[in-house]
């Protein structure tokens, strides 16, 4: 016989590790939004059924396989197809064989049967010992942003409490989360909390996901949403029982003013980089990776060295150029709801949807050049019939090229300056 | 000539109608070469070539845009296209693979080698049969004519979910009707499909060869029967969902529009419970490839026949319960994904039983690694791992975390690419010297196999870490702070090699075309009917004599009985050459006529130009009543004992 095993299964056992290498090193299976590198209870036990399937399949495959590669060079004939050479038995197979091996898939498939179900049920909503302890928010997808509200903290004469694309929630308890979309379907994905659930128009969807430490986490729109997709993203923070409460009381309060002093530092702020960049330019560095917690943290804080008389004229600026429309300030003249919440939008570790980190270079440049940055995004089109950035035309309802709004390097300087301070 | 002499009661007399009493109009063009005989063909050899060429085309056309999205995320946050455009490719990569590549392509081998392998002479209605052709053209020119508008080609995603395919949601600017082309077009691409399997489909039960029981099929045959009765019954519940689509978006119902109170769930349903049933219909035809490669080049029958074709049969009905195992992240609540979950695993029973029976036959063969086998080899090893991956998301828990993450686009590719187009490509390397009677190059072939082969494990392994690293699908850009660069780069460094493989393939193919080595006859010591034909490439009539079956591996019993067989098929020439000689169906103007109304019609209707699209009505229904008045027409061919063959259009008419 030529076929002999064992070289065959070292070298096999050579291209598998070859194989396994940039997987391993190359940390394939360790990014920010990693489905293995699970953090609770719900990203936990949907990675144990991946487990078991992978278990039952690979033996599956490795029987499989070997059977193929030993049949086919164990049966392989060199040279010509000779239609003179003796036939090989014409036998059409073995019913006793073709029963035994359909057992045994079935046999293997209740293997994965069993932990599916019993995890479907599981991370369908939260176990009904814990959940009166659950915290209950509603998550709310939209082009190309999410916002979050929470029903259990309302704000005299304002309703609920509202923020966009960073969640916090309270670690090492269950959080219930209401799932609605206001336009298309989203879908709400934080890895390494949980898999995804979306966001159905006229359906009431929910998901469950608990954090079992403090953490940062990143999370992304997983269904197909429309030209940003892409670049919908989000975080979720999950902080302390104690952290959280004080979280809480901070954003409950109307938005932050500076009160004007005569001695004022100046300049402080100049010293950020204005210059535009390219179409879809990162927004991350490297220290803000190294301890995004840490970043975000520092953020809740007002900064040293705020010019007042340059917040001032950043509030007048962000109601004379019409932001006030979209966006709500709560306290401030900001009063629309087409738009992501900025009455705390200094406290935010990001920008634009979980996309840019939340500095001032980042902010200036999505000020300046929004389409830029997230192409197509309503504050440059215009939503819901009012003009954004461009000016719509009132017969075609479509986009005639003139420049509705215009900001300039030091109107967004000022801008910037005055949404850094709502803290 | 033997018809002077030869008349029997079955016989009508060539002079029963005159060929020079019909109205100019209805006048049947006979010509056998040249422009004309391809427009008005009838010929199931031909509009199969129309086909393949045309789903060929496509296929390269999706290639170049899958290659783009491939250079867009070599690295993060890449400018090499905008976001737009890029939707725009994703979308008709999608589509175009689907709809253009691979199911025509299926199509093309049902066409050609379907009824020779029962032994037919054409298919049940040659006329529909090349009007299936038309339709499926006119349909993929509806979808790719965006790409030459303002609005760009289709942006919604093959899948099109509601509302973003909405007025609201979909367009650019006033007047952007690149969703409606893709609408329209899908809708005439199902016209196509569903003619095309009813044919088929009457085809397989009526037409058989005698003694060619259904248990005698050569499996090729049987999944061309159940893709075709897959598409009959899958293919209504998309075009109802893409007709309450059109009505929302051209004269405002509320079907899915949220505003309306329309529900966008329920698209969804529509739109899956054709998908799913789409998925067996892209991969049946192959695993009936594969089914015929294997004991040829293993010179031995298929091991398990009545169980290979049964769970064919299974995994088309079960097909058909599993819809929403890609819906399982939409909230369906725990029995419905309990209940999905466990009707997707149980489809991996008859799927696994087929790999069994391919290594079943494999086992104690004498395996000769051809070309068209080592394909065949291939895509076993390949389907079988894009199955183990399918299994990994029937498990709804774990698909939480999979479902439109790169993970999903690995394990599809490996059941499509490493599946269909493998088989596919065996197919034609099989079948090359019947169909153009010249072999291509071993070593060639060889090569571009081991091409393919490698570029697509490149391309599409790392997408399962990419997946289980969370990376979302359809998405433009990533960061590069994600984990995701160095896969996201391997993937499109195997995209490149892929393409040279499929490059040196194709070229491979048309020099094998103009100049390869001539090959005729039974060149791979073949099993089944089509390669007994008289000449490669086979004569328009296919068989001198109607074959008769006594086997299930119908040739390889004739050449085990040759002289048996040769004094039957003596007889047989006579009794059919006492009915008149072979009955040929004639050509005809009239199914391209009815396609173009289909085409002026449907490009009217997608820019809600409504007067045009009556106007394209009009030329259709003319091309259809010209159609039902020319009459059924047909002519006979007369085979002398030497092989000559006499007789044509317009020469003996009845």
């Amino acid at each position: 016989m030529r076929f002999s095993p064992v070289p065959f299964l070292r070298r096999a056992a050579t291209t598998c590790a070859l194989l396994a290498l940039p997987v391993l090193h190359g940390g394939w299976l360790s990014g920010p939004q990693s489905t293995f590198d699970v953090k609770g209870p719900v990203a936990r036990t949907q990675l144990d059924v991946f487990y078991v399937t992978v278990w039952v399949t690979m033996i599956v495959f490795v029987i499989v396989a070997s059977i193929l590669a030993y049949a086919t060079l164990k049966f392989r004939t060199k040279g010509p197809i000779d239609k003179n050479s003796p036939v090989p038995d014409q036998g059409h197979g073995n019913p006793f064989v073709e029963l035994g091996l359909i057992g045994a898939s079935i046999g293997a498939l209740v293997f994965i049967a069993v932990p599916t179900l019993k995890a479907i049920w599981y991370t369908y909503d939260v176990p009904a010992e814990q959940r009166a302890n659950a915290y209950e928010v509603t998550a709310r997808g939209l082009q190309w942003w999410f916002q979050f509200e929470y029903p259990a903290e309302q704000i005299d004469g304002s309703g609920q409490l509202v923020t966009g694309n960073e969640l916090v929630i309270p670690a090492g308890r269950p959080v219930r989360i209401n799932l609605r979309t206001s336009d298309v379907i989203h879908s709400f994905w934080v890895p390494k909390l949980g898999g995804k659930v979306d966001m159905m128009p006229n359906r009431g969807n929910h998901l469950w996901l608990q954090a079992d430490e403090p953490g940062y986490f990143w999370g992304q729109c997983a269904e197909y949403c429309g030209e940003s997709h892409a670049v919908m993203r989000f975080r979720v923070i999950a902080l302390g029982a104690e952290d959280f409460a004080a979280w809480l009381e901070n954003q409950k309060k109307p938005a932050r003013t500076v009160a004007p002093v005569a001695d004022a530092p100046k300049a402080a702020f100049a010293s950020y980089d204005m210059t535009p960049k390219k179409r879809n330019s990162p927004g991350y560095t490297a220290a803000f990776d190294a301890d995004p917690m840490g970043a975000w943290t520092a953020l809740q804080f007002p900064e040293k060295n705020e010019d007042p008389t340059l917040i001032a004229q950043g509030r007048a600026l962000f109601k004379e150029k019409n932001c006030i429309t979209c966006h709500n300030v709560r306290g401030h003249e900001g009063i629309g709801v087409n738009a992501p919440d900025l009455t705390h939008f200094g406290s935010r570790s990001t920008l634009a949807a979980g996309l840019l980190e939340n500095n001032k270079s980042n902010l200036h440049r999505w000020i300046v050049e929004p389409n830029n940055v997230k192409p197509g995004n309503k504050m440059y089109m215009g939503v819901n019939g009012m003009a954004g950035y461009m000016e719509i035309d009132p017969a075609t309802k479509a986009m005639n090229g003139k420049a509705h709004i215009a900001v300039n390097d030091t109107e967004a300087r000022a801008m910037v300056e005055y949404l850094h301070s709502l803290k | 000539m033997a018809t002077a002499t030869l008349k029997s009661a079955h016989y009508t007399a060539p002079q029963a109608v005159k060929p020079a009493t019909r109205p100019w109009f209805f006048t049947r063009p006979a010509a056998k070469t040249g422009l004309v005989s391809w427009l008005t063909t009838v010929d199931h050899k031909k509009i199969g070539l129309l086909y393949a060429v045309t789903a060929l085309f496509f296929f390269l056309v999706g290639g170049v845009e899958a290659l783009m999205i491939r250079v867009q995320l070599a690295v993060p946050n890449n400018t090499f296209i905008s976001h737009q455009l890029y939707n725009e490719l994703f979308t008709m990569h999608a589509t175009t693979m689907i709809f253009l590549a691979v199911m025509p392509l299926s199509a093309a081998f049902f066409n050609y080698m379907m009824p020779l392998q029962i032994g037919a002479r054409d298919v049940a209605f040659p006329r529909l049969n090349g009007f299936a052709f038309w339709v499926f053209l006119v349909g993929a020119i509806v979808l790719n004519v965006g790409w030459f508008t303002r609005a760009g080609a289709p942006d919604v995603g093959w899948f099109g979910y509601a509302p973003l395919t909405s007025v609201a949601y979909s367009s650019q600017f006033a007047g952007d009707s690149s969703t409606d082309l893709w609408i329209m077009g899908l809708q005439i691409l199902g016209v196509s499909s569903v003619i095309g399997s009813l044919n088929f489909i009457v085809t397989i039960i009526n037409m058989r060869a005698p003694g060619l029981t259904m248990m005698r099929l050569p499996v090729f045959t049987w999944m061309t029967l159940f893709t075709a009765f897959l598409i009959i019954l899958s293919f209504p519940a998309i075009t109802i969902a893409l007709v309450e689509l059109m009505m929302d978006r051209s004269f405002g119902t509320g079907f899915f529009e949220v505003a309306r109170g329309g529900m966008p769930i329920l698209w969804q349903h529509l739109f899956w419970i054709f998908g799913h049933p789409e998925v067996y219909i892209l991969i049946l035809p192959a695993m009936g490839i594969i089914s015929e490669i294997l004991p040829t080049f293993s010179r031995k029958p298929l091991f398990g026949y009545p169980i290979v074709v049964f769970s064919g049969a299974v995994i088309g009905f079960l097909g058909f319960g599993v819809w929403s195992h890609h819906m399982f992240t939409t909230g369906l609540g725990t029995m419905a994904t309990a209940a999905f979950s466990l009707a997707t695993m149980a489809i991996a029973v008859p799927t696994g039983v087929k790999i069994f029976n391919w290594v079943g036959t494999l086992w104690g063969g004498q395996i000769s690694t051809r070309t068209p086998m080592m394909f065949a080899l291939g895509f076993i090893w390949m389907f079988m791992m894009g199955g183990f991956s399918g299994v990994m998301h029937s498990a709804a828990p774990a698909d939480a975390q999979q479902q439109d993450s790169y993970f999903v686009v690995a394990h599809f590719h490996y059941v499509l690419i490493g599946g269909s187009i493998f088989a596919l490509l065996a197919g034609i390397h099989f079948w090359f010297p019947l169909v153009f009677g010249r072999i291509v190059s071993e070593f060639w072939g060889k090569l571009s196999f081991w091409v393919i082969f490698m570029g697509f494990n490149v391309t599409f392994f790392p997408m399962h870490f990419l997946g289980l690293n969370g990376m979302p699908r359809r998405t433009a850009v990533y960061d590069g702070n994600m984990g995701w660069n160095s896969a996201n780069l391997t993937a499109t460094i195997g995209a490149f090699i892929l393409a040279i493989g499929i490059g040196t393939y194709f070229t491979v193919m048309v020099y094998t075309y103009l100049k390869g080595k001539k090959a005729t006859g039974d060149v791979w010591d073949a099993r089944t009917l089509e390669w007994s034909v008289p000449t490669t490439p086979p004569p328009e009539h296919n068989f001198h004599i109607t074959p008769v079956v006594h086997a299930r591996d119908a040739y390889w019993y004739e050449k085990t009985h040759a002289k048996e067989i040769a004094a039957e098929k003596a007889k047989n020439a006579q009794a059919e050459e006492s009915h008149g000689g072979i009955h040929m169906p004639s050509q005809s103007w009239f199914p391209i006529i009815t396609a173009t109304g289909m085409l002026i019609g449907g490009l009217f209707f997608a820019h809600h130009h409504f007067l045009g699209a009556i106007a394209g009505g009009c030329v259709m229904l003319l091309g259809i009543i010209g159609w039902a008045f020319e009459g059924p027409g047909g002519y006979h061919l007369h085979i002398a004992k030497d092989g000559t063959v006499t007789g044509g259009e317009g020469q003996d008419a009845h």
